[in-house]
């Protein structure tokens, strides 16, 4: 009886979080109040530019965020002063206490470069509402609010010299020209989100 | 001296009986794999990576579940970056993995999609196929209980 509660509560609780936003969603959690490294609270809606927002769902010791992470950084130059607002999420909540614990996520970003907000998701609720399952894990919000690319940054987490497609680079550049948008979903293998 | 060749040989068998062969591979080939024990055996296939907390979590668990259990049968796929296939290799002898074991040799977006349309990317990824049908009875994103397992491994033995 116990093993078939257990495996009964598994699938309910899968289904109700493991769904992620449909494309045309609007922004949900906007308000969410976000402790940042720099200690300060801000909500996704305090970090969005004129034309949209990048959220990455993102951490301190994945082996595939350390693939990618330089390309954050290279983005966010690149497309802050377009108006694209860029915030790293932090939804790790059973790594709060050890290597994803706001000291930790400074010096990251301190060593890394980091030249967008970089908070922590207490409950992982952000994570949970977008149906973030892994990082690193991109949404791309237009300048209405809504869902228009979500999935992988490109092709290749080893080479960024050596990527075939840019999904999100591409998805971004179409957005901003008002373009529609040829890829707007894709997946890629990353760490699952330590949900606790 | 006919002792001593005696041994050799035995530990040569020993050895080779008790070897990982680690093959480089698409999600095709591996789809191929697993249906090649239509019929014989259930599968449960395990997509992990040595730098995934959760799956090494619950490597031994599952190479226990093969071990002790002659209708299953365990393929774990690493996602590792090929250039870490040492690293691999001794992590799977370390846990007493024999025969048949994988290393993704495919970019992400069709290896994922090539293994299970459902399938996010986040690791580890467990998919357990039926014995008689080969169809899937069930898979998972992210560590489980074993009982989970047991569950899903009691049904593909059935089907």
């Amino acid at each position: 009886m116990r093993s078939k509660f257990i495996l009964l509560f598994t699938i309910i609780y899968s289904s109700l979080f493991c769904k992620e936003l449909e494309l045309g969603s609007n922004l949900p959690f906007g308000d969410h109040r976000l402790l940042d490294i720099s200690g300060k609270y801000l909500s996704l809606n305090n970090v969005k530019g004129e034309n949209g927002l990048l959220v990455i769902f993102s951490c301190n010791t994945c082996p595939w965020v350390i693939r990618w992470e330089d390309r954050y950084v290279s983005l966010a130059k690149k497309y802050v002063p377009m108006g694209i607002g860029v915030i790293a999420v932090n939804s790790n909540e059973s790594n709060f206490q050890s290597v994803d614990n706001l000291e930790e996520m400074r010096k990251h970003a301190e060593y890394k470069q980091y030249n967008f907000p970089y908070v922590q998701d207490f409950g992982s609720r952000l994570a949970r509402i977008f149906g973030a399952t892994r990082t690193p894990h991109i949404y791309l919000f237009d300048d209405k609010d809504n869902l228009v690319y979500r999935g992988a940054i490109d092709d290749n987490p080893k080479d960024a010299d050596d990527v075939d497609e840019s999904y999100l680079k591409n998805a971004m550049d179409a957005m901003l020209s008002g373009k529609s948008i040829k890829v707007a979903s894709t997946k890629a293998i990353g760490c699952g989100i330590k949900f606790k | 001296m006919k002792n001593i060749i005696l041994t050799s040989c035995s530990f040569l068998i020993c050895f080779s009986c008790s070897r990982v062969d680690l093959i480089s591979a698409n999600a095709e080939s591996i789809i191929a794999e697993v249906k090649l024990a239509k019929g014989s055996q259930a599968v449960l296939l395990n997509i992990w990576a040595t730098s995934c907390p959760p799956c090494v979590a619950e490597f031994p668990m599952i190479v226990n579940l093969g071990k002790n259990n002659s209708e299953l049968n365990v393929l774990f796929v690493s996602t590792d970056f090929i250039d870490q296939i040492n690293q691999v290799n001794q992590f799977l002898h370390q846990y007493g993995v024999v025969g048949k074991s994988f290393i993704k040799n495919q970019k992400d977006q069709s290896f994922i999609n090539g293994l299970h349309t459902e399938w996010t990317g986040a690791l580890p990824f467990t998919i357990v196929f039926a014995k008689n049908s080969g169809e899937v009875v069930d898979y998972w994103e992210g560590s489980q209980h074993q009982t989970r397992f047991n569950s899903a491994i009691e049904r593909a033995i059935k089907l």
